[in-house]
């Protein structure tokens, strides 16, 4: 395996950067068409009723309606999904969240438009609505989706060992029960979508925020029925993802594609932050309940873990979501016993789906919350009870899989990280400053007034104040989409008679630096500069679907093709080369720097743009579509066993931490990340993964929540759903361990989610280290602090409004 | 209820990216709306239409404020900057070289009002703590970058 | 969305009057703007019937801050930016500097003004705490006639004040206080930047010889407007400043605002962490040299 680079694991400027910096980069709102005409969306007041008629009298008349589209204008399917087709388009006979809408205005004055939506007058029969998922399957809960008989959208069963051996095994039992809530992606940049009917009968074409152009195209050609290639999908530089701009793309894409072809005029749909909050979806909150058998020297002998997750009224990515929680759900330790149930239930809430982290952070927020207790409640130290258990070559995981054939680094990383931070000795400290606990206040079912009155002794002296934590979480993690999904990607590279070149992935860049990644790696291996390399803009008809950006899979998967594709033209290359220049086998042909040469034998020495013009003119094709299958994997979903994914990545981080005793603030002073994504492609790209996943981990950890009110959310803007601002979290150090792996361009796996899975859990235990409380309900924010429990208004006022 | 009401457009006479600018725009239209729309300066952005997120953020009088919570006549007599506006004579501003070389890019949809935040702090503050920088760009949300990088592109800018 | 209405922006407070007197009910003074386009945004019944924007920052007299002998004055144009920066005011009044400083954004502080924050009224309106406790008038202005009311009696309830349809507020009125006053502002929010008040604070204390000869204290966010404590004042005239006093004070907080606001969603958090805080600043305060 080649060890030195000369491109690979350095920093690398953006590609795309120039144009971001001035501000010249073309997002979908920033692309105009003339003649375009606007779409603007019609509600309903109801979380869940029966639609028995929809009135347009009041306003089709209306000098600013062009055309009033529904279900009616619908020509193939009326409701989509990725996986299961329960998405209406423009809901027809139910509606089952408040984000539903039932038809689209479209005109040119979006202000009048939006005035006249609320004239529009829609009979509903009110039906009983479900916002709690407890009591989703429960037998006389309403069925959100009739068609099904049941409100369970997946059930993943994992069985390992024997349970109950296990527990009888255990010298301790513990139990816990952890909740997490809805959370917005908050890309800033709110979803927007053109589309624009093509001359003759070539189709629509869609340019837009999208996350996956290959699954709008599929979803917008079911709908239109249209054969796929007249849908041609073009991604406008996206304003940031997460995987949110995906199940909402599609249905906006299918919109807007309607109102083209009827009205023959580009249509746009541009949403406002309100708009984007209220219809998009989120990441599923999960109730975990944890069972833990484990014995007085720390070994883990059973785990039970009973979860259930909230889909909301769509199925969308839920079944691998919560896929991904069954195989990862005991952390990644090695227990002989294992008893795993997930399931996903409909509700009246908004729709859950696909955001970085998938199924991960939720659970790792639980498990590693947990194995804290376990350590203190044997009185070992939080990385002693992870040595004990942790994962290492050949373990076997949950689902009965054996890690090899790469490094497995997670004790590599636990170490790290504890060295880097001092761990150990600082943890021991803060554990014994717990003389003085939260005060806590406990209500009973009513509130006593004169308990809200303090007493004399209650008050906290300034000095005592403040409590210093640090805390640790471990996790492994499957790289790309394992056994959920058809893992397969392309690449397409096409050098110029010039040596510059065009090079495309069937990925689609969600702005996280996969354009540049890829250039990087064609560089590596033909010498190319980086620079000389043109990525091309994605559209559906000029590659081969690469499945979704999702399941941070784009360095593995698109690398792999992009690496496929350069090393097909390497090896033409050279076999020119060779005949050209009569070299023998033994001769080694150098790409570097812009050129090309024998190694010894310097007579033989081309720059790359001498050579491409020769190959040009010698009739050399100079282009290749490179391919890169995933590795094998199976999986039996009766017992939840198998080779789930073909390679994990291992991180580990450390949370250092200040808690205000008395407010209950939490003030994150410094994370430690610690992390093994494989080879490292683009160092600057990797830090920023880094940075950003862990402040995204942050703002889930102390104060990120999107709560409801009859499945409306609450939180519409930035004004309260609040995400974190510079000031907000400390230092991060970011550290990484580069483990080998047989699959991937030379290793490289996946960094963008593991940073994001581990933070919350990591500031939850320094904060049980601070001062002596476990939380289990995120965000762990003021109330919940001083109260463990959140509060939630009658009415909430927005601000200062 | 509201019948017949006649928007009476307002003339404007301000300096864009130095140029002097003379147009007539309709009284309820927000700068924001004015700077893309009407003028196709599409590096200012819209992302929460409250102040909140800072997308939108140019620079009015040397001071750093929301565009999309300004109407367009309030802008009459001033000098307004863009984030087209910053670059000399075809070469990048030196803040726009270090967001570059420090990799604080990504999405790139928070970073025109986020380099607008940091010029105005710049040019009244050639050599401000970290702090004082983070304060500075506390009023532009980055959900991709986590801001670390960025913080060190405007602490090692040197004007 | 902005709805369908006309901007002028006066050059003189006479034509702004003017203005106002023949515009009356559509009419509606634009200062900052910080509160009013994001209303307009979400559709907020309070801005939705206006049609004409009556933009006064053309007016150059309301844009400055005058200092006197004995008082501050604050133009109705200026920012909360002009506050931060003030030397006359970090020397004078430094919690209604240091409130300025927690107030939104960089970009919202170079734009909102200190007399919108008053007029506006909301409960959690950063500047009023200080204002509040620093005896600050308010001078408001009518074509026929001038008066100059307390900021207290200004403030009547949220969202809600004594200015009328036809008049301007020109300026606050800041009587600068006696040196031996010590203070301080607190302001606790969700985040640690461009956060709305949770709690908000402020607090004036002159002590002689170790005994309160007069303390001031004002309230935000956890009373329906900003306001003046004066029972709890009026306590802790001549008593001892120490801890137990403090606490003392702190109880009586935490009793006065429950009987001012009764139980709501929030009491269970805000009224013990209003008297933990209120005592921790009472005793910042007191430690002060």
């Amino acid at each position: 395996m080649k060890e030195k680079f000369n491109v690979i694991g350095k920093p690398v400027i953006r590609q795309d950067g120039k144009a971001k910096v001035t501000g010249q980069a073309k997002f979908a709102d920033d692309y105009k068409f003339p003649n375009t005409l606007f779409g603007v969306m019609v509600r309903t007041k109801s979380t869940h009723a029966i639609i028995k008629n929809i009135d347009y009298s009041e306003i089709e008349n209306d000098k600013n309606i062009v055309t009033i589209i529904d279900a009616s204008d619908i020509k193939g399917a009326k409701k989509t999904g990725l996986i299961r087709k329960d998405q209406p388009v423009f809901a027809f006979d139910k509606i089952v969240t408040p984000g539903d809408v039932v038809a689209m205005l479209v005109g040119v004055d979006v202000d009048e438009l939006r005035i006249l939506a609320k004239k529009v007058k829609i009979e509903l029969e009110e039906l009983p609505s479900l916002t709690d998922p407890e009591k989703s399957l429960d037998p006389d809960s309403p069925l959100i989706h009739p068609e099904f008989n049941t409100n369970l959208v997946v059930h993943h069963p994992l069985r390992k060992g024997d349970i109950e051996k296990g527990f009888n095994e255990s010298d301790y039992i513990i139990e816990q029960t952890y909740t997490t809530p809805h959370i917005e992606h908050a890309y800033i940049e709110p979803e927007c979508v053109t589309a624009i009917p093509l001359e003759g009968d070539k189709g629509i074409y869609i340019i837009g925020s999208i996350q996956n152009p290959f699954t709008v195209r599929r979803i917008v050609a079911e709908v239109l029925n249209f054969p796929l290639n007249k849908v041609r999908v073009e991604q406008a530089e996206l304003g940031g993802s997460f995987g949110g701009k995906d199940d909402i793309m599609c249905i906006l894409s299918a919109r807007a594609s309607i109102a083209a072809l009827k009205t023959k005029r580009p249509v746009k749909i541009k949403y406002t932050r309100e708009e984007s909050i209220l219809e998009s979806y989120k990441r599923h909150p999960y109730r975990m309940h944890y069972k833990v058998g484990y014995t007085k020297e720390g070994k883990i002998k059973a785990m039970k873990i009973d979860i259930l997750a909230d889909a909301g009224a769509y199925c969308s990515m839920t079944p691998y979501v919560t896929w991904r929680s069954v195989v990862q759900a005991t952390g990644p330790y090695e227990i002989e016993n294992v008893w795993t149930d997930v399931r996903a239930v409909y509700t009246n809430n908004p729709y859950t789906g696909a955001m970085r982290g998938f199924g991960s952070p939720q659970i790792v927020f639980a498990q590693e919350s947990l194995m804290d207790d376990i350590a203190v409640s044997l009185g070992l130290t939080p990385d002693e009870i992870r040595r004990i258990n942790g994962y290492r070559y050949g373990s076997i995981t949950a689902s009965g899989q054996r890690l090899e054939n790469h490094d497995v680094n997670l004790m590599k990383v636990l170490d790290t990280a504890c060295e880097a931070t001092n761990f150990r000795e600082k943890w021991l400290e803060n554990e014994k400053h717990h003389n003085r606990r939260i005060p806590t206040i406990e209500f009973k079912d009513e509130i006593i007034n004169k308990n809200l009155i303090l007493s004399d002794r209650e008050f906290v002296e300034p000095e005592d104040t403040w409590k210093k934590g640090i805390g640790l979480a471990i996790s492994f993690r499957g790289s790309s989409l394992g056994a959920e999904g058809i893992d397969a990607a392309a690449a397409y590279l096409s050098i110029q008679s010039d040596g510059s070149a065009y090079l495309l992935c069937g990925l689609a860049e969600n702005g996280q630096g996969m354009k540049t990644a890829y250039s990087i790696i064609v560089s590596e291996i033909l010498g190319i500069p980086v620079e000389n390399i043109y990525y091309l803009e994605l559209t559906t008809a000029h590659i081969p679907d690469s499945g979704p950006t999702v399941a941070s899979r784009s360095t593995v998967m698109g690398g792999g093709a992009v690496k496929n594709a350069s090393e097909i033209l390497r090896k033409r290359f050279e076999d020119f080369l060779r005949s050209q220049w009569q070299l023998t086998e033994d001769d080694l042909i150098v790409f570097e720097n812009n050129k090309i040469y024998v190694k010894g034998k310097e007579k033989f020495s081309l720059s790359f743009s001498e050579f491409t013009a020769l190959a040009y003119k010698k009739g050399i094709c100079l282009a290749s579509i490179g391919w890169y299958p995933g590795p094998k994997i199976h999986w039996d979903e009766k017992v939840g066993q198998g080779k789930a994914y073909f390679t994990y990545v291992y991180g580990a981080q450390v949370a250092e931490v200040r808690v205000n005793i008395v407010t209950g603030e939490v003030y994150i002073d410094k994370i430690t990340a610690v992390h093994d994504p494989g080879k490292v492609i683009n160092l600057l790209g990797a830090l920023g993964q880094v940075y950003g996943g862990v402040t995204q981990g942050a703002g889930y950890a102390i104060f990120e929540e999107l709560s409801k009110q009859n499945g409306f959310p609450q939180e519409l803007n930035f004004d309260q759903y609040l995400i974190p601002t510079s000031k907000d979290v400390g230092e991060i150090v970011p550290i990484f361990i580069e483990g080998k792996d047989e699959f991937g361009p030379w290793g490289a796996k996946s960094l963008g989610e593991p940073t994001l899975e581990l933070t919350s859990a990591a500031i939850n235990n320094a904060i049980r280290n601070a001062v002596g409380e476990r939380y289990f309900n995120l965000p762990v924010n003021l109330e919940e602090v001083i109260l463990k429990r959140k509060l939630r208004p009658g009415d909430i006022q927005r601000g200062s409004l | 209820m509201k019948k017949n009401k006649i928007l009476k457009k307002i003339k404007l006479r301000f300096t864009l990216n130095g140029e002097p600018v003379e147009l007539e725009t309709l009284p309820n239209k927000r700068l924001l709306d004015l700077l893309r729309d009407d003028l196709n300066l599409t590096g200012t952005k819209e992302g929460c239409s409250i102040g909140e997120c800072g997308a939108c953020t140019v620079i009015v009088n040397d001071k750093a404020v929301n565009s999309c919570l300004m109407l367009a006549g309030e802008i009459n007599g001033s000098a307004i900057i863009t984030i087209e506006g910053i670059s000399q004579n075809g070469n990048l501003h030196p803040l726009q070289e270090n967001f570059l070389k420090f990799g604080a890019v990504q999405c790139g949809f928070c970073i025109p009002g986020m380099i607008l935040s940091a010029y105005a702090l710049l040019n009244k503050n050639r050599r401000p703590d970290e702090e004082t920088i983070k304060e500075a760009i506390a009023g532009n949300l980055c959900r991709c970058t986590g801001y670390k990088q960025i913080i060190e592109a405007i602490k090692n800018t040197k004007l | 969305m902005i709805p369908k209405l006309n901007y002028v922006a006066p050059l003189s407070l006479k034509r702004t009057l003017k203005i106002l007197s023949e515009n009356k009910k559509k009419a509606k003074i634009l200062a900052g703007g910080t509160d009013i386009l994001p209303g307009f945004h979400i559709n907020s019944k309070r801005f939705r019937d206006i049609e004409l924007l009556v933009d006064i920052k053309k007016i150059g007299e309301l844009k400055l801050i005058k200092e006197f002998k004995d008082r501050v004055e604050i133009g109705a144009c200026v920012t909360f930016s002009q506050i931060c920066e003030s030397d006359t005011f970090k020397k004078f009044f430094p919690l209604l500097v240091k409130s300025a400083e927690t107030v939104g954004s960089v970009q919202i502080r170079n734009r909102a003004t200190v007399v919108g924050n008053c007029v506006n009224n909301a409960p959690c309106a950063d500047s009023v705490p200080p204002l509040l406790v620093y005896d600050a008038k308010i001078e408001i202005q009518s074509l026929k006639r001038k008066r100059v009311i307390s900021l207290q009696k200004f403030l009547i309830k949220p969202y809600s004040t004594a200015l009328k349809k036809n008049e301007v507020v020109t300026k606050i009125i800041i009587p600068k206080p006696d040196p031996d006053f010590k203070g301080d502002f607190y302001k606790l929010g969700r985040r640690r930047a461009v956060a709305i008040s949770r709690i908000s604070l402020a607090l004036l204390l002159k002590k002689k010889a170790g005994i309160i000869d007069e303390l001031r204290i004002a309230s935000g966010a956890v009373t329906p407007i900003g306001a003046r404590l004066h029972e709890l004042e009026k306590f802790a005239k001549d008593k001892k400043a120490d801890s137990s006093t403090f606490k003392e004070l702190s109880i009586l907080m935490g009793k006065k605002v429950l009987q001012i606001t009764g139980l709501r969603w929030s009491s269970e958090y805000k009224l013990p962490v209003l008297q933990q805080v209120f005592y921790q600043l009472l005793e910042k305060v007191n430690e002060e040299e």
